[in-house]
């Protein structure tokens, strides 16, 4: 992993810390409850080791003894304890989770939003990387840490009923049950922070190892097989594979170590006992040995926290990572003038500019620019006369609607993806839309209509039923430029000239700028104004030259 | 425990079973430990028992008893330890195993990337919890109650048979509650993939959520998928919750039961004959004993769902799995550049659209082809046809004498470039050397010397390709396809993400690479295109 993002850290830890204070009620109904258990749990055992030996000498004293010993009570205590440690675990369960579900489902947006108005650069990157796979795994984890809160609580009320009993038997016994308890606690701490936190750390850094090197392969899958170095990038693949594996059995190892110590201080506890209480009756003793093992096993939910603690915090960290302040831009809106520096080309709607040049030679780098897509480089354009780079992003992206060469479609039906562009569209206006950008009669045909099913990124769409798709989805914003890149590539003549004419009529109507990028004549004939790229300068820069036409 | 239809659950069941086959032994040692654990639980109870009996006679008495207690704590402990170690390598060793079948069947172009990723990480993680806590719980759970219960009839037969016939209720109503638990989980699996993919998809469309300013409307999506699934998960925790604690209950109760038996008969109290007579070593060994008979079915009931984690993740792994088992023939390599004929072609993938239909060209011996278009054309497609990495749907390709529906494999005929060559840590000399293993030294830096690279090379290269610049990284893909002597090249967008210069630069080279070969070239790029001797637009 890299350096730590602090910041980034700092501003997950303040938004979980948020959710608990939200999820305060909860959390502490299920530390409560985890005390009950604890504390029935302790007083269970102990009444019961009690009540038998104190039954056993009650017969061995004879009949008449036996018939005055008062059975009713301890028994109805024992019944009411038993129905108390249930249900209070119950009780813990449900509202702990509760607490953790609730807060997770408020993080996960917050996380969403976090990330999307990150910069740019980090944000774009995410996408289809195994960063974005890692965010699902990680949220899941930050779960434990809500779930866990209310174990120290347990642990501790198992510990004062523990006390609590033993002091029945004699303080020296109190206090060797409360040693030997809170020797297992430290020990299993101190095993934890040893054994678990970095296998748990090393378990999740060799999954994330694993990923990468896989994508990396699967990327260059064509070579590997031309080359048959297949079974070299499997044996490569197999061995981080490996290193995960032997990193969870660490992992493992180490959670068998901490309950070792638990085993170790039941033990501790028994002799402690044995060696503190010999005045005590027998009763009493029994009543002591069995509070001393149930107070030490009473700090169970701890110590597996201390087991998941490796992976909470690396959880925490790399999550953490995603997310950064946000570049602290003006937010103020600017006017939709755009000047492009390197030449005296000023532009406003309802002008329209065309850009061309050969592939590759920066078309879509500079108009993304403009719209914050990439990172915008000083000098090279201003919007509204400020420098783009200056301009915040949500200000810049407000001016324009754009339909990429390959328009990137949410996993959803079409109604769903038109809606991006506005959510409060009516199906008028979808359709209307859908018929501009010549795909209304292929919608009308499907069954669902608008609400056919898309799958992933369009998956059911051909290549060019993809791009219309995002055409239509720009032609809903109403922001004061239209960006199309290729938008007739691939369609036949027909197609192409029905397409055209109605954009024709809707930027008459709609009184939008135009900027479209394309090589081919027919869209390029719509535009009064011409713009030709020719390549980036060493500073990155894009090279162009103003061309007009009739 | 059977607690779902076989139906169902039948074919990754059996393949989980298969999988595991090999590694009986080590799984076989594990089960042993946990069920090991029933003899430090009966020392357990039985030193408890013998301390606490001893006591009136003073507590020097139970000291025997007690350090009998305090072995048995200390022996459960490493036990535990040693089962846990146990059945960690165990679950190494599947896990191990099954990653390479699946490894074998991945890059076959049958899944996507992202799915098998997916199906090699976190799917071959979900056998984990089945092979280490699963397989053991659920042998223990049907062997140690019955050992535990023998040793109390040793005590008292009356209470084994109580214990014995709170047995039947018990299983019953762990094999109920387990099935509710069990369908109502598989539900909330679905739903947390759903989320998931949700999620995943979202990230993915982010630059045209960000393009049109709609992270706030989709933060909200996530959030009512969020909140759904958190009140769905909830339900099914209750229930799961619920049964537990229906467990635990049914357990007290059991226990109780036992307790008055052995409670009334110290006190001679009972209202029938006893049939035999306990001490208070014996009640106490039996008291002391009873909640042990319950709790290995417990374990089990806490440990189902890794069971259901792993048949959820079996039928993808199962399915990668098989596309490992490709045998086909390999025909001998054409002594000169082969005329390639495409007929008809149309390539589609399972899901979705066919990427290219229709598609007809003839190439003649030798012939440089460039393939334009947008991604998504079927460029990429149309090379991989090939190397048997796209499916060929519908009509035909021949090459020299060979049809490619026939599944040949041609990998000895084609050497390939793409946009990101792999890289491995070493020398750019082993790099390159990848091609061709075995290549002899002068021949590795005449491919280099072809390729454009000077200086050393020697050099060493870090796995991320550091010491190599993105032409460089071209440069290495074309020595590799320089070095090995294969009538066909393919190119996939060699010169994609380089600059005008670099761009410029790399283009007699890759004229030379196809020199004497029956060349595709996938490409953006017009300059590339520039080199062929037919465009082909898609």
């Amino acid at each position: 992993m890299s350096a730590l993002n602090a910041s980034g850290v700092a501003r997950l830890k303040s938004l979980i810390r948020a959710q608990e204070r939200r999820q305060g009620a909860r959390l502490l109904a299920a530390s409560v409850c985890a005390a009950l258990v604890s504390a029935a749990a302790v007083l269970l055992l102990g009444v019961s080791g009690w009540f038998i030996t104190a039954s056993a000498l009650a017969g061995l004293a004879g009949p008449l003894v036996a018939h005055s010993f008062n059975f009713m009570v301890p028994s109805a205590l024992i019944r009411f304890l038993a129905i108390a440690r249930t249900g209070g675990r119950y009780g813990e369960r449900i509202t702990g989770h509760d607490a953790a579900l609730k807060a997770l489902a408020a993080l996960r947006p917050q996380l969403f939003e976090g990330v999307a108005r990150g910069p740019v650069t980090r944000a774009l990157t995410l996408a289809g990387g195994e960063a974005s796979s890692r965010m699902v795994q990680d949220v899941d984890a930050i779960q434990n840490r809500f779930v866990r809160l209310s174990a120290p609580w347990g642990a501790a009320a198992g510990m004062v009923a523990g006390i609590g009993l033993a002091l029945l038997t004699g303080w020296t016994t109190a206090l060797a049950i409360a040693a030997a308890s809170a020797l297992g606690v430290l020990a299993a701490a101190l095993v934890g922070r040893g054994l678990a936190e970095p296998a748990g750390r090393a378990v999740q850094a060799a999954s994330g190892e694993l990923k990468t090197e896989f994508a990396a392969f699967a990327a260059a899958a064509p070579e590997l097989q031309a080359y048959g170095i297949k079974p070299w990038a499997v044996e490569q693949l197999a061995e981080r594979g490996a290193a995960l594996e032997r990193a969870t059995q660490s992992l493992a190892s180490a959670g068998g170590w901490i309950l070792l110590t638990q085993s170790a201080a039941m033990a501790l506890a028994i002799v402690g006992v044995m060696a503190t209480a010999g005045a005590a009756s027998p009763p009493l003793i029994a009543l002591a040995i069995l509070a001393a093992v149930t107070t030490v096993e009473s700090a169970g939910a701890l110590l597996t926290a201390f087991r998941h603690n490796g992976a909470v915090k690396a959880a925490v960290e790399r999550l953490g990572d995603l997310l950064e302040a946000p570049t602290s831009a003006p937010r103020h809106s600017v006017a939709p003038t755009i000047d492009l520096s390197s030449t005296d080309l000023s532009l406003s709607p309802p002008q329209r500019l065309a850009v061309s040049g050969p592939s590759g030679v920066g078309k879509t780098t500079l108009i993304e620019r403009l719209m914050h897509l990439r990172p915008p480089v000083p000098g090279e354009a201003s919007l509204g006369g400020v420098d783009v780079a200056a301009v915040s992003p949500d200000a810049a992206r407000a001016l324009f609607a754009y339909a990429p060469q390959q328009a990137v479609l949410l996993a959803g039906t079409i109604r769903e993806n038109l809606k991006l562009a506005l959510p409060t569209a009516d199906d008028d206006a979808l359709w209307a839309a859908l018929e501009d950008a010549d795909l209304a009669d292929r919608v009308r045909a499907a069954p669902a209509g608008l609400n056919a099913p898309l799958g992933e990124n369009g998956a059911r769409l051909s290549g060019g039923e993809r791009r219309r798709l995002g055409l239509a989805r720009a032609y809903l914003r109403a922001a004061p430029w239209l960006v199309l890149d290729e938008p007739t590539e691939g369609l036949d003549a027909a197609t192409e000239a029905r397409v055209l004419e109605r954009l024709t009529a809707r930027l008459e109507r709609t009184g939008q700028g135009l900027i479209l990028v394309s090589h081919r004549p027919a869209p390029l004939a719509l535009c009064d104004r011409r713009l030709t790229v020719t390549g980036l300068a060493p500073s990155g820069a894009v090279q162009m030259a103003v061309r007009e036409t009739a | 425990m059977t607690a779902q239809p076989i139906d169902a659950a039948a074919a990754p069941a059996q393949w989980l079973k298969a999988a595991l086959a090999p590694r009986r032994r080590l799984m076989a040692l594990a089960s042993g430990l946990v069920i090991a654990d029933a003899i430090p639980a009966v020392g357990f109870a039985a030193g408890l028992a013998l301390a606490v009996g001893a006591l009136p006679q003073g507590i020097g008495h139970a000291v025997p008893g007690a350090l009998l207690a305090v072995g048995s704590l200390l022996a459960r402990g490493v036990l535990a330890q040693c089962a846990t170690v146990v059945g960690a390598r165990a679950a190494r060793a599947v896990k191990g195993d099954v990653r390479r079948q699946v490894l074998n069947g991945a890059f076959s172009g049958r899944l996507s990337d992202a799915e098998t990723m997916t199906a090699t990480v976190e799917g071959v993680e979900a056998l984990d919890g089945h092979v280490s806590r699963f397989l053991p719980a659920r042998l223990a759970a049907g062997v140690t109650p019955l050992l535990l219960i023998a040793a109390a009839a040793v005590v008292s037969p009356f209470t084994a048979g109580i214990l014995m016939f709170t047995l039947l209720p018990f299983v019953i109503g762990m094999a109920l509650t387990g099935m509710a638990a069990g369908a109502e989980s598989r539900r909330q699996f679905q739903a947390l993939e759903r989320l998931s993919g949700l999620f995943l998809d979202r990230i993915r469309a982010l630059p045209a959520i960000l393009a049109f300013q709609a992270e706030a409307q989709q933060a909200a999506v996530i959030g009512r998928a969020s909140e759904n699934l958190a009140q769905r998960t909830g339900k099914v925790l209750k229930i799961a919750f619920l049964s537990s604690a229906i467990l635990e209950f049914f357990s007290a109760l059991a226990v109780a039961l036992v307790a008055v038996y052995c409670g009334f008969n110290l006190l001679k109290l009972l209202p029938f004959p006893a049939p035999d007579q306990l001490s208070l070593t014996q009640a106490f060994f039996l008291l002391a004993l009873a909640p042990e008979v319950y709790a290995p079915m417990r374990r089990l009931s806490a440990a189902y769902h890794d069971r259901q984690a792993a048949e959820a993740a079996a039928p993808s792994l199962a399915g990668l799995s098989d596309a490992a088992e490709v045998a086909s023939v390999r025909p001998p390599v054409p002594t000169s550049a082969p005329a390639i004929a495409f007929r008809d072609v149309t390539i589609a993938y399972e899901a979705g659209a066919p990427v290219l239909t229709g598609f007809d060209l003839e190439i003649a011996p030798g012939a440089t082809v460039a393939l334009l278009g947008a991604s998504g054309s079927g460029k990429s497609s149309l090379l991989h046809l090939f190397l048997g990495l796209s499916p060929l749907s519908g009509g035909q390709v021949e090459v020299h004498d060979v049809r490619l529906s026939d599944h040949p494999d041609l990998t000895a005929w084609i050497a390939w470039a793409g946009q990101a060559p792999v890289v491995v840590p070493g020398t750019l000399a082993e790099n390159i050397a990848l091609a061709w293993r075995a290549a002899p030294a002068n021949r590795v830096k005449e491919a280099a010397a072809r390729a454009g690279f000077k200086g050393d090379l020697n050099r060493v290269i870090d796995e991320r390709g550091g010491g190599l610049s993105g032409g460089e990284r071209r440069r290495l893909g074309l020595a590799r396809a320089f070095l090995k002597p294969a009538p066909i090249l393919l190119l996939d967008e060699p010169t994609a993400n380089l600059d005008a210069a670099s761009e410029a630069a790399l283009l007699p080279v890759i004229r030379a690479a196809a020199e004497g070969r029956t060349t595709l070239i996938a490409t953006h790029s017009e300059a590339v295109a520039d080199l062929a001797d037919v465009v082909v637009r898609l």
